[in-house]
């Protein structure tokens, strides 16, 4: 089923510009328009034409994720009945037996549903060219239908994510865009289809810059945003404008309050650490089993969620009624503090048994419920605090967001767009940042990158990248052993500086930003015999030479550097004050200087 | 490419119309996907929407039944399908509150406050909240936010109501000068022709003894049916209060005696036939009649007075006089010869400082050895209604 990946042979023109002919009067006023808005489109330069892709792209992701929520939506109320609390049998069975038919499906018939969409979305970006097949589209359309509508606990959004992704790839490689657009065209689709799935634009732009692209890189935001954003107006126009969830209003009272969200913060950081922990345990014990085993893992995590769904039906699907009821303040934090701990259980035994599906939901259920169960209990003991159960459960989604998924911004943001809340943003981010600390601390390699490396691949770490120091001129210029010299200065001086400083280079300034390099030895040559007018303008020169800043990174210098020995380093404040030279042989020294010496 | 080295679409153009045919391909693959969605949506939407409402109908049904645990599940599995629909928070929100469950209601509340603050039912609720978990402030809060809110059915009415959960909300927890204004203006904004709500507002003027009001609205009523029970049992009652014992000797009368003889009249009805009994001012009594009640109320008033000395441990006869009562107690002394029954028929003129010298004596009792029982606190009710009367 898989198909292979199309790559496009002949490089394709950046701009493909050309005068705009006249519409010819025949064959009729319709084909002439036809063939004058295609010309329009067509004349377009590549990247602008990427945007009005991303549009297209965003349409079809927003239009494929409310099918694939209504399908979810519609295998739930066939499978386990309309109710909340369904009855005993569907809820111990329907999940054991839809096991099997996912697990057959996702082992003989889709074989690339398993496993993490966020992966397989860097993947295709960093190993396969953007190349996503869109088997992979319907297959998880399917299984994870079934999955989550039977009541695994896992949530629709990284189905979607990896959908848009899907889609965005098709249309790229059906279009015949150039390779490099094809393989960032698969994040903009990943954009397209999460916006989508959270109602939530911004969160998802942040979260595929921040855990897929890893830069802010200007090629390619426009495009994802301008994704995003389409595809959370058609789902709107399907599915209402409403957040995901409703959160009473909330002020904070005072800067005392806040001591209340660390402790969550806190937490939530445990919470998230024990989640990261036993998956990465556990799941390559999993991976290890006979493969025939995997017939049935999904049924048996579902025989054992169905277990759990007899007594608290809350932990099954993705549980956002159940989350929207929490932040009512519907739960006691006994059962709060349960259901915590059930989801985090039953979203391991969907997760390691191999059910398609995403990790999101059951995140904000887990976040939602300990946040809820913090926040009762610290309500008992100080019932001063202001702050709603609402309000600390939607701190909680937060929270665990950060922790486990490892991304701060996103969460943060992703708690606003949620709610359509921005009472809450200052709690958010220092329960979130508490939570991101503890994760890292504890748990070196995020979970994305786990979960790559237990699967063989070797994916760039977005994480790492993010936090890797770059290396700027300032790292290696030198502030000594250059000499400057005025235009006016007669070359006598000047040689006899220059033997005074016999390895310093001769910087000649003609005026503020025009700086020449002089040949050392042409200088000394011409000093003995010169006359007081001589001046070093008389003497070999290279120039005028480009000038670097001390802030610039050592790579850009790089290409700056070209074949010069050596490059000013000018004051930005004035481009006539030298403040160092930085030669090749000390960049290349920077460079071989790893962090860990510094 | 560089921009320097167009390519023009001629040039293309095998790529070119490969792209025109995938762009045309998607833009109906897009108008087939919209149409599929439209159809599921609508599908889907009328399937929700339909559970949506049978779970309400069913929330709705059990919550008649007083069965809110069932109305509870309803509600939510209501709410699943429809999570914006304000009316099944609210029912939801009801629904918690009446099961006790005051701070799960209270959340939906004000959720529901939040997006519509100035909606009176929502406030009403709240207040009710509030006012079952005992947070004064907030009840009168919400309570004032439901009696100037908006209502979408009969606002009067329910401006009225709200103001009446306010006032039994503020008596019930015994503050009566906080729920006197309220009770006033509920009142007020009774409608003359309502004789349900007003009998309602003449029993909340009662509880706040704002007597006048209440026997003046009484009195509405009787015009307008004077053997309503109830309302010649309120003016009874407001009358007595207001010292006015023949009127309300009147009302009694006109009560059937099984009305008058239950407990909340019993007492009032026996006080006003013993107040009457001992009165010596009643017009058209004959002067023998006058004196002799005048005489025993002196004869009853001194009884008191020995009886209440031992109970504050102060003795009557103790010279000087110290106390209220041993002051009055000595000074009946010299004036029992100007006040024998004899003298009080030859000589009217001194009934009225007799009996003053009587209700002297009650009052020092009272405030000594608490309110009298009997004849005794006849006496002392006619003498604060004649004190009230010369006032």
């Amino acid at each position: 089923m898989s198909e292979a990946p199309v790559v496009p042979t002949t490089s394709v023109p950046d701009l493909i510009e050309a005068p705009i002919t006249e519409a010819p009067a025949e064959p009729g006023r319709l084909r002439a328009r036809w063939e004058s808005w295609m010309h329009a489109v067509f004349t377009l330069r590549e990247d602008r034409f990427f945007l009005l892709l991303a549009v297209l792209i965003g349409v079809f992701s927003g239009l494929a994720v409310v099918c694939f929520r209504l399908a979810i939506e519609w295998t739930q109320i066939t499978l386990l009945g309309p109710s909340l609390a369904p009855s005993f049998p569907r809820v111990v069975l329907t999940p054991a037996i839809a096991g099997i038919g996912v697990a057959l499906l996702a082992l003989r018939v889709f074989p690339r549903v398993r496993g993490s969409g966020v992966n397989q979305i860097k993947s295709a970006m960093y190993i396969s060219n953007g190349y996503v097949p869109f088997t992979t589209v319907i297959g998880k359309f399917i299984t994870c239908a079934l999955a989550i509508g039977s009541g695994q606990s896992l949530g629709p959004e990284d189905p979607s994510l990896q959908m848009g992704a899907g889609i965005a790839s098709l249309i790229g490689r059906s279009l015949r865009l150039s390779q490099e657009k094809v393989r960032l065209i698969a994040p903009v689709g990943a954009a397209a289809g999460l916006a989508a799935a959270f109602n939530a634009p911004i969160s998802a732009v942040l979260f595929v810059i921040e855990e897929v692209i890893g830069t802010w890189s200007a090629g390619v935001l426009g495009a994802i945003v301008l994704a995003a954003v389409s595809s959370v107006v058609t789902m709107r126009a399907f599915l209402g404008p409403d957040s995901l969830f409703r959160v009473p209003p909330f002020r904070l009272a005072g800067p005392g309050e806040i001591l209340a969200y660390v402790a969550l913060g806190v937490a939530g950081g445990a919470a998230s650490l024990l989640l990261l922990k036993w998956i990465v345990y556990a799941r390559p014990k999993m991976q290890a089993l006979p493969r025939w085993t995997q017939y049935f893992q999904p049924a048996a995590a579902g025989l054992l969620i169905g277990l759990i769904g007899i007594r608290f039906p809350q932990v099954m699907g993705a549980g956002y009624a159940i989350v929207d009821q929490a932040m009512h303040g519907q739960f006691v934090w006994q059962l709060l503090l349960l259901l915590a701990g059930l989801k985090l259980l039953a979203t391991g035994f969907s997760f390691l048994s191999g059910t398609p599906g995403g990790m999101f939901a059951p995140t904000l259920f887990i976040g939602a419920m300990l946040g809820g169960a913090v926040g009762s209990i610290e309500h008992h003991f100080f019932p001063g605090l202001t702050g709603t159960i609402g309000t600390f459960a939607l701190v909680g989604i937060g929270t665990l967001f950060a922790g486990f998924l490892r991304t701060p911004i996103t969460s943060v943001f992703l708690v606003i767009e949620l709610s359509g809340n921005y009472t809450a943003i200052l709690p958010v981010i220092i329960s979130t940042m508490i939570a991101y600390g503890i994760s890292r601390a504890y748990q070196k390699v995020p979970l994305f990158d786990v979960l790559a490396r237990q699967d063989g691949l070797v994916l760039p770490s977005i994480e790492e990248r993010r936090e890797m120091t770059s290396i700027v001129v300032e790292d290696a210029m030198r502030t000594d052993g250059v000499l400057v010299c005025e235009p006016g200065e007669p070359i006598v001086e000047v040689a006899r500086r220059a033997e005074v400083n016999p390895e310093a280079a001769l910087l000649l300034r003609m005026r503020p930003g025009e700086w020449w390099l002089l040949d050392r030895d042409d200088v000394l040559r011409l000093a003995p015999d010169a006359a007081r007018t001589t001046t070093p303008i008389h003497a070999k020169s290279k120039g005028p030479v480009p000038y670097l800043f001390r802030d610039q990174s050592l790579a850009e210098a790089l290409q700056v550097m070209d074949d010069w020995p050596a490059l000013p380093v000018a004051s930005r404040a004035d481009l006539g004050k030298l403040e160092g030279i930085l030669t090749l042989a000390a960049t290349l020294h920077a460079f071989r200087r790893t962090p860990k010496d510094d | 490419m560089s921009a320097t080295n167009p390519v023009t679409v001629n040039e293309v153009s095998p790529r070119v119309l490969s792209r025109e045919l995938v762009l045309l391909l998607c833009v109906l693959a897009l108008v087939l996907m919209l149409a599929l969605t439209a159809l599921l949506s609508r599908l889907y939407h009328r399937k929700i929407h339909t559970l949506a409402d049978a779970m309400f109908a069913q929330g709705e049904a059990d919550e008649q039944a007083k069965n809110f645990n069932a109305a509870l599940t309803d509600y939510r599995n209501a709410l699943v399908y429809n999570p914006g629909n304000t009316r099944f928070q609210f029912h939801l929100a009801k629904a918690l509150a009446a099961a006790g469950r005051d701070e799960e209601a209270r959340s939906y509340l004000l959720n529901l406050l939040s997006e519509s603050p100035g909606s009176g039912e929502v406030n009403l609720e709240l207040a009710r909240v509030a006012a079952h978990i005992n947070s004064m402030a907030d009840a009168m809060r919400y309570y004032q936010g439901a009696i100037y809110g908006e209502w979408d059915r009969d606002p009067i009415g329910m401006r009225w109501q709200a103001r009446r959960e306010l006032c039994e909300f503020l008596l019930n927890r015994g503050a009566v000068k906080q729920a006197a204004p309220e009770v006033i203006a509920l009142a007020e904004n009774t409608p003359a022709d309502d004789p349900l709500r007003l009998k309602i507002s003449g029993q909340l003027l009662l509880r706040t003894q704002q007597w006048s009001r209440a026997q003046e609205l009484y009195q509405t009523l009787l015009a307008a049916n004077r053997n309503d029970e109830q309302s010649l049992a309120g003016a009874a009652q407001a009358t007595f209060e207001l010292g006015q014992y023949v009127t309300a000797m009147e009302y009694f009368d006109r009560l059937t005696r099984e009305r008058r003889e239950q407990p909340d009249l019993l007492n009032l009805y026996d006080m006003t036939g013993r107040v009457l009994a001992v009165d010596p001012f009643l017009s058209g009594l004959p002067a023998d009649v006058r004196s002799q009640r005048a005489a025993n109320a002196l004869s009853m008033a001194q009884t008191r007075a020995e009886a209440c000395a031992p109970q504050t441990g102060r003795p009557l006869d103790k010279t000087p006089p110290q106390t209220d009562l041993q002051r009055l107690y000595q000074q009946d002394k010299s004036l029992q010869q100007d006040w024998t029954q004899p003298n009080l028929q030859r000589f009217p003129d001194r009934l009225e400082a007799a009996m003053a010298y009587v209700f002297n004596v009650e009052n020092a009792a009272a405030l000594a050895c608490g309110e009298p029982q009997g004849d005794d606190r006849a006496l002392w009710l006619l003498g604060r209604s004649r004190s009230v009367v010369n006032r």
